[in-house]
């Protein structure tokens, strides 16, 4: 009998469950030592990525007492990694959410409301859209950060060969230009798609089918965000308009269109502003091809409209710092400081534009692209003023994810327009109106 | 029937197998294939110059030493707790009397039937509110509790009533008088167990260990889970799959499959050793 | 849970003494070995206790709960609510996603089964049956990251898949983007993987019936064809009804390889009961549905099971 392997047999399980007694790491809490506030947000990669460490690296070395820690994922698991982390007790301290998930993590008490002087201000500065994004039943939530209002992406070269002079500006136009670029190789695969349409996430395909949705006047959600106004006439001219794209072989779904466009392989798609901040170093000198056109609208001399979609830096209710984290929001967004160019502007409002992409501070922006910026970027600014924010009630991601399903069956030919717009209807009201 | 070459045969085996292994080898050639190279029509099996750059990339963005040790430490906690408690619960089954034991075996039998997904989130939760734990208080209420420590990636897999079973099985088939002389050299149980009945059943042990070593190593659902909540414990699959690139998956293939390589690796040399032990112990499988 | 681990050793326990009463030492041995006993069996009985009873416990409770937060406390019992909103009208749990479930792995035992007895059949005949064996075996070794993304590659408009059907002149198929071939598209790549411990549990089934059988029936004139159903095919049903059980539990709960390959799109065409339960817990917080929608998972795993236990023994009977 040797004790000592007994007791490793029996020891084992135990050391194994002890093992894991260490607090998280939290910073150290003894007085003197400095606050460590993590803030997990999607900008894991490229020039968001560098964009973000410049002001924080700032704030790090001008603030003794309170250090931020970034930390990143992708956004195609943001959401799930929010919530996991929540669920684990190891939620970031600063939070930076798709708006659209706003209902669902204040919901689940995630999300800390903003004090008033910080509500007070954010309701100041921002313009409508944005405000609302942020806003969950009357409650401003945090500051907006990136804003995206959709356009139309067009390949000049494209469509000059097709003979078309100049982007299409409403719906008939937009078809015919579409099917004048379309060209296919000798077994059906696509060599230039006239439109592309995205299936890669709920982002992006739901976003272009909403961007259609407003310039028509409708809406996805009713206002009090109990059910789906999807299937009025405007929702049924737009999945009418991407059905007929697809059957007439100028859209193909399959084909990811963030590659193909790039590589000159679709004429047009309907995308969001940050796109254009990956495009320029993807495409090089081929960028000076790449045109960007407000969201067609059904018929001549309608009123413009697109959609609006955004972030926002918020805080978390599982903080144990909330004031510090304020603290760091109001100096990253509401604090001017000026530009080497002699412009003033918030810091984040400066990082957005240094990485090609656009907050909802009208102001800033003007004053930031007014000279030498992406005229591309133009267009994106321009709708700020007349794009309407997506709904962000508790249900909203689940709606989005319902109404991207039945779009891809339509595109897909699995479904015909009435029978998209009746599940729509059914499978959207079955979870917005879910009592929560 | 055997006086025949059996040419057919040969066909539908060969074709089989062929159809098994090219997966495997385009993921070894795409992982040489150089940039553009990739996802192009026309589709070429062969890279054009066998580049090490994938492998450089995959290095590089991939924590692998971190990777490594996490995949390797859970791997063998598993395997060493799956052996230990299957061997001590399977040599209580089948050679002592005890009230009960009916019970208990029909228990073990029991828990094979519960599908995995069932314990997905409860188990993450009752690990998340273990009490006392990664700052938790006495309630389970407050901090991270085990998704602190790389226990929260082996604790679902500890013990396995497939193992528990196996053994039993297997030790039933023991030799009493081997058992006895011992007892009545005034051995106690855990001696005769340790002593004995571990060396006696090496065979089925060394094939337990072997199931389980390359299921916890190639395990990916959990991990992911664990690894969401606290990216300190991804292993090699979860942060394999991270070199994806969302927007552009054609670009970062090569990148991926190198990683894939890397990953895959160990557990296939290990296999191709010891294939005679794995093998025999999915067709133990088959006794369930 | 530390302190019920540590050992109160038996062996510290006083032996009985050798020539003392017969009886009493029995019982005193009894009690002894009952006492070892349950100390070998307490590493497992308490995970058993801690990690099954417990969360299944649990997790009945979330079933029947409204819980969309973090905080303990904030349970709400209220009954069968989540199980009447995954079946109510509109929901997409049981059109498309447990339908897709059921042919996820009807698809991939149909499959596996095939192509299983037609190899093993044909194994047996051959030399070098290690080889074969090795060969076939290699998907079940690796991991389904590595399995998922190495097919998903191949299905690719560039991959090898399109590759060879352009070789032979047809058309490209979107394998995985098309929702009526992307479920079949994972089927096949399932069924690809569980082959080799198909096959293996067959040719093991298959050297278990006596050579002299088929000698016998040789003799009596029957052909190949009708050895193969007549004899083979009845003596191999032990084996036959052990992989389609197996196979089928892996098919109706396996979401890994989804997650990897298509994360249940393109819309829900590959979207499964487990995967759905992943996301609305873990995406959604929704843990009440989620749970209650591993319970009707549960509940169609247990049926398809019985109900093959069920139809192999009448067959059985009739033969």
């Amino acid at each position: 009998m040797t004790p000592s392997r007994r007791h490793f047999a029996l020891a084992l399980p135990s050391a194994l469950l002890a093992a894991g007694c260490a607090a998280p790491h939290r910073g150290t809490g003894r007085p003197g030592d400095p606050i460590v506030l993590t803030l997990l947000s999607h900008y894991a990669s490229g020039t968001l990525h560098q964009a973000l460490k410049g002001p924080v690296d700032e704030w790090n070395a001008t603030h003794d007492r309170v250090k931020v820690r970034t930390k990143a994922v992708e956004f195609t698991d943001l959401l799930t990694t929010f919530m996991v982390r929540q669920a684990a007790g190891q939620g970031a301290d600063i939070l930076h959410p798709y708006c659209l998930w706003n209902g669902q993590l204040v919901r689940a008490g995630v999300l800390r409301p903003a004090p008033p002087e910080h509500a007070e201000r954010i309701r100041r500065d921002y313009g409508a859209a944005a405000v609302g994004a942020v806003t969950v039943d009357g409650t401003v939530y945090g500051y907006p950060t990136e804003a995206q209002t959709y356009a139309l992406y067009y390949n000049r070269r494209l469509l000059r060969e097709a003979g078309i002079a100049g982007p299409p500006a409403t719906w008939p136009e937009l078809e015919d230009a579409a099917y004048r670029t379309t060209r296919r190789d000798r077994y059906g695969n696509p060599l230039v798609q006239g439109f592309g349409l995205s299936a890669n996430d709920d982002a992006t395909t739901v976003g272009q089918t909403l961007a259609l949705l407003h310039a028509a006047g409708g809406r996805f959600v009713t206002p009090d965000g109990r059910s789906t106004a999807i299937d009025a006439p405007a929702g049924r001219a737009v999945l009418a308009l991407e059905h007929r794209l697809v059957t007439r072989g100028a859209s193909a779904p399959a084909v990811n269109v963030y590659q193909a466009f790039p590589s000159g392989r679709v004429a047009m798609v309907v995308g969001a502003g940050w796109w254009t901040g990956s495009l320029r170093p993807l495409m090089g000198g081929d960028y000076r091809d790449v045109g960007v056109a407000p969201v067609p609208v059904p018929a001549p001399g309608a009123r413009p409209a697109t959609l609006a979609t955004g972030f926002m830096l918020g805080v978390n209710t599982a903080s144990r710092h909330p004031r510090e984290a304020w603290e760091f929001l109001r100096w990253l967004n509401a604090d001017r400081v000026t530009a080497r160019n002699g412009t003033a502007a918030t810091r984040m409002s400066m990082l957005q534009v240094s990485a090609g992409s656009l907050t909802a501070r009208a102001d800033d922006m003007r004053a930031l692209l007014g000279t030498g910026a992406d005229p591309n970027l133009r267009p994106f600014l321009d709708a700020l003023d007349y794009a309407v924010p997506e709904p962000n009630g508790p249900g909203a991601a689940r709606a989005k994810t319902l109404l991207r399903k039945n779009i891809e069956a339509l595109w897909t030919g699995r479904s015909s327009v009435e029978e998209a717009l009746r599940t729509t209807r059914r499978q959207v009201d079955q979870e917005v109106s879910r009592p929560w | 029937m055997r006086r025949r070459f059996p040419w057919l045969s040969y066909l539908v085996v060969v074709a089989g197998a062929l159809l098994t292994v090219v997966p495997f080898l385009d993921m070894v050639m795409t992982s040489f294939k150089g940039p553009g190279e990739a996802g192009t029509l026309p589709y070429r099996f062969l890279p054009k110059a066998f580049a090490l750059s994938n492998y450089r990339a995959a290095i590089e963005q991939l924590d692998l030493p971190t990777l490594f040790r996490n995949s390797v430490v859970v791997t063998t906690v598993i395997t060493v707790s799956v052996l230990l408690t299957s061997s001590l619960a399977g040599y209580a089954l089948a050679r002592l009397r005890f009230p009960g034991r009916d019970l208990v075996f029909r228990l073990v039998l029991s828990t094979m039937m519960f599908p995995p997904f069932l314990f997905l989130i409860p188990r993450f939760l009752i690990l998340v509110h273990w009490p006392l734990a990664g700052g938790n208080d006495l309630l389970g209420r407050g901090g991270a509790g085990l998704t602190v420590s790389i226990v929260a990636l082996a604790v679902p897999f500890l013990v396995n009533g497939f193992g528990i079973f196996l053994t039993r099985q297997f030790m039933l088939s023991l030799p009493d008088e081997v058992l006895e002389a011992a007892r009545i050299d005034g051995a106690g149980e855990f001696t005769v167990w340790w002593r004995i009945v571990v060396p006696q059943t090496k065979p089925v042990l060394v094939t337990l260990g072997l199931l389980t070593f390359v299921d916890a190593w190639n395990e990916y659902i959990w991990a992911l889970l664990v690894s969401t909540a606290n990216p300190d414990l991804m292993t090699l699959p979860v942060g394999v799959q991270l070199l994806r690139d969302h927007v552009d998956p054609a670009r970062t293939m090569p990148v991926v499959m190198a990683g894939l390589v890397l990953s895959v690796l160990p557990v296939l040399v290990l296999f191709l050793l010891l294939q005679k032990h794995y093998i025999r112990g999915v067709m133990l499988s088959g006794l369930k | 849970m530390v302190n019920v681990l540590t050992p109160r050793s038996p062996e510290r326990a006083p032996d009985p003494l050798p020539g003392a009463p017969a009886g009493h030492g029995r019982r005193r041995g009894r009690h002894r070995e009952t006492v070892v006993a349950y100390l070998f069996l307490a590493p497992a009985l308490l995970f058993f206790a801690v990690f099954l009873l417990l969360p299944l416990g649990f997790a009945l409770l979330l079933s029947v709960s409204r819980w969309t937060g973090f905080d303990l406390g904030a349970i709400e019992p209220v009954g069968p609510d989540n199980f009447a909103a995954l079946l109510a009208d509109g929901s997409t749990f049981l059109v498309p996603v447990l339908t897709n479930t059921l042919l996820f792995a009807l698809g991939t035992v149909a499959l596996a089964l095939t192509g299983s007895v037609v190899v093993a059949t044909c194994v047996d005949r051959l030399r070098f049956q290690g080889l074969w064996r090795t060969l076939y075996f290699l998907p079940i070794v690796t991991t389904v990251v590595a399995v998922g993304n190495v097919w998903k590659y191949m299905y690719e408009p560039g991959g090898l898949a399109n590759g060879v059907l352009n070789a032979l002149g047809l058309g490209s198929v979107a394998f995985l983007q098309d929702p009526d071939t992307a479920l079949p598209s994972v089927v096949v790549v399932q069924a690809w993987a569980s082959l080799g411990s198909a096959i293996l549990v067959l040719t093991a089934g298959l050297k278990s019936i006596p050579a002299s059988y088929h000698e016998a029936a040789a003799l009596d004139g029957a052909g190949p064809g009708t050895v193969f159903r007549r004899i083979t095919l009845p003596l191999l049903r032990p084996s036959l009804l052990f992989v389609c059980v197996t196979q089928f539990l892996t098919g109706l709960q396996s979401f890994a390889l989804i997650t990897v390959m298509t994360r249940g799109g393109p819309g829900d065409a590959t979207n499964v009961a487990a995967l759905e339960m992943y996301r609305l817990a873990f995406d959604h917080g929704d843990w009440g549905t989620a749970s209650a929608a591993a319970f009707v998972l549960f509940a169609v795993v247990l049926v398809v099971t019985l109900a093959q236990l069920r139809v192999f023994r009448r067959a059985g009977e009739d033969a």
